[in-house]
């Protein structure tokens, strides 16, 4: 009798952790932010009151925070397509057998796996207006006349420049994933399409392009999400200045150095909606499943 | 011409052209295909390498000779006076740069060490009800858990900073670790999961015929079995924790928690520190994960790509 009561609450014995985890630190905080985007919440200035839609009217008043949008998408553009072609590029390059195919995973990896912040660090100093070796390189191979100051003047280039050290990040996650996909591909398809007299560009269009849809439309949202929440890269490189701003920044500014919650809490919401929408739309966009391609 | 005679004359040209070009590429295409193949493996291993080299490149050298123009792309002088002055070896160490460090990089270590084992503890447990176990709600909780994976940090910073401050768990390992772990939960039960399931049921079978409890069977059959999966998880687990930046920005507030990465950020804000020792710094911060990654990168690709393909 005792062991089968055990036997049925084992179950919620085993899951009642990660519930605990995942409800105090996860659900309530996001209910949280829902509610108090709706309040007034000034740590230094109570007190708390209902404002309605008034934090999110003072974000759309406050041109900082709508550049820093503008810039987000831009990042998001960037950072969704650069990373998926690339990926899709170096997944078909490494996808079959070749000697040193693991060390040559191991290394492109790399990026992946090391902290956003030490990257950045390195690429500002590669970016160095006196002494980068993006200037000097360049130099040497006549592109340009003289040394350029790379970031913080313009704005498209700066965000160009800084979405490139989140795409060298997380270029790795797109191809290991569109890889996976690749190798799930019956060799015979291929094979069979050689025979018909297709070509490499030609099969890769009309068997591969079509079979790794859904493993590129996972990659694209990985990318979307992570470059929605850029941060690490844009406070290194960029600093607190607007020009290159992300709303992720923003909102820490907001939040902790203005230390106006509300605005913070708003600010969260309006991209936490964004990003559940955009991922959405893009599954949407991209995500057919092909069970057949080759007719 | 009947339709069987046509079949058979494309089979034919079919084949023949087949045969044709793979002699053709046997004679002359080979030494191009392969040039080519060469250019694009070194264009792949500059773009993912150049930036960690140039890193060790201006890490190993002096001062003036990393600020020379045009840059020199192999460290000469070959010097390791940056490693030794952030050590604090022979003489004074800048700003204290030896301390912080030192510090930082073990707090980096007990946050995500501290966050990889209780998340690999939690997602085992719970992986395993998910993949093999009956009960009310299942996919209700397994549905809403991995829904958390598409949250964005957005949504839970600022709440998550009131929590611990109101628990006086700011600057606290504890703080940072909770966080860590319910952030990086939802992945390590996905591949926890797949995982699971991949292992054939029998195995576990076995053993409750021998008169084993399903908790037994956990620990005693499907963990040793499970290894890979539960090694591709603490490694993800550990890298992400070891790279999180925003999140201890707000919970830690001094040295005594402060992870490498703040500390190296901070120490770049000053824009007093050298490049030569920036860089130092950079590659100490970025020597664990990145030895780590070299040598477990198969667990990485397993854990990355786990349930990407079904």
């Amino acid at each position: 009798m005792r062991t089968r009561l055990r036997r049925q609450l084992l179950p919620y014995i085993l899951v009642s952790p990660l519930l605990v985890f995942i409800v105090a630190l996860s659900f309530v905080p996001t209910v949280d932010t829902t509610v108090e985007a709706f309040f007034r919440v000034m740590p230094l200035d109570p007190p708390t009151a209902f404002t309605g839609v008034g934090n999110f009217r003072a974000l759309f008043d406050n041109p900082a925070i709508v550049t820093s949008w503008v810039n987000t998408a831009v990042y998001v553009a960037i950072g969704v397509v650069a990373s998926v072609v690339l990926g899709t590029a170096i997944a078909v390059a490494l996808r079959r057998r070749f000697r040193f195919r693991g060390i040559m995973l191991a290394l492109v990896i790399l990026p992946w796996a090391l902290p956003s912040v030490v990257e950045a660090v390195i690429w500002s100093w590669i970016y160095n207006p006196t002494f980068g070796v993006l200037n000097s390189a360049l130099k040497s191979l006549h592109a340009i006349g003289g040394y350029h100051v790379w970031l913080g003047l313009d704005r498209w280039l700066t965000i160009a420049l800084i979405e490139i050290v989140q795409v060298w990040q997380i270029t790795p996650l797109s191809a290991l994933i569109i890889m996976a996909a690749l190798q799930s591909i019956p060799p015979d398809l291929y094979e069979a399409a050689r025979v018909d007299g297709a070509g490499a560009l030609s099969s890769f269009r009309r068997i591969s392009l079509p079979l790794i849809r859904p493993a590129v439309a996972v990659a694209a949202v990985e990318a979307l999400v992570l470059s929605l929440n850029i941060f690490d890269q844009v406070y290194i490189l960029n600093g607190i200045a607007p020009l290159g701003s992300s709303v992720m920044l923003q909102t820490y500014v907001t939040t902790f150095e203005d230390l106006n919650f509300g605005g913070g809490y708003a600010l969260s919401l309006l991209v936490t909606a964004a990003t559940a929408l955009a991922s959405m739309a893009m599954l949407a966009l991209l995500y057919r499943r092909t069970e057949a391609a080759v007719t | 011409m009947t339709a069987d005679s046509q079949a058979e004359t494309r089979l034919t040209r079919a084949a023949d052209s087949a045969a044709a070009r793979r002699f053709a590429r046997a004679l002359s295409r080979r030494p191009a295909r392969a040039l080519g193949r060469v250019i694009t493996l070194a264009v792949i291993l500059l773009w993912s390498l150049f930036p960690i080299y140039w890193a060790l490149n201006t890490s190993l050298t002096t001062l003036s000779a990393a600020d020379s123009t045009p840059a020199r792309y192999v460290p000469s002088p070959l010097v390791g006076t940056s490693y030794k002055s952030v050590f604090g070896i022979g003489g004074a160490s800048q700003d204290g740069i030896s301390s912080q460090l030192g510090r930082s990089l073990l707090n980096s270590a007990v946050e995500s060490g501290g966050a990889m084992i209780l998340t690999v503890v939690i997602a085992v447990f719970a992986a395993y009800a998910f993949a093999r176990l009956q009960f009310r709600f299942k996919r209700t909780i397994f549905v809403s858990v991995l829904a958390t994976l598409l949250l964005p940090a957005y949504a839970t910073l600022i709440p998550l900073y009131r929590i611990m401050a109101s628990l006086g768990l700011v600057n606290t390992y504890i703080a940072v670790i909770l966080v860590y772990t319910s952030g990086f939960l939802p992945l390590a039960i996905w591949i926890l999961y797949n995982y699971f399931n991949s292992i054939p049921r029998e195995l576990e079978e076995a053993a409750f015929v021998d008169g084993a409890s399903p908790m037994r069977a956990l620990l005693r059959v499907v963990v040793p079995v499970a290894m890979p999966g539960i090694a591709a998880a603490a490694i993800i687990a550990f890298l992400l924790g070891w790279a999180q930046f925003l999140f201890p920005l707000v919970l830690t507030t001094d040295l005594s928690t402060q992870p490498v990465t703040v500390i190296v950020a901070a120490l770049n804000q000053q824009r007093i520190v050298p490049f030569t020792l920036m860089m130092a710094c950079g590659v100490l911060a970025a020597a664990v994960p990145g030895v780590l990654a070299l040598i477990l990168n198969r667990y990485i690709v397993e854990g990355v790509t786990a349930g990407s393909v079904k």
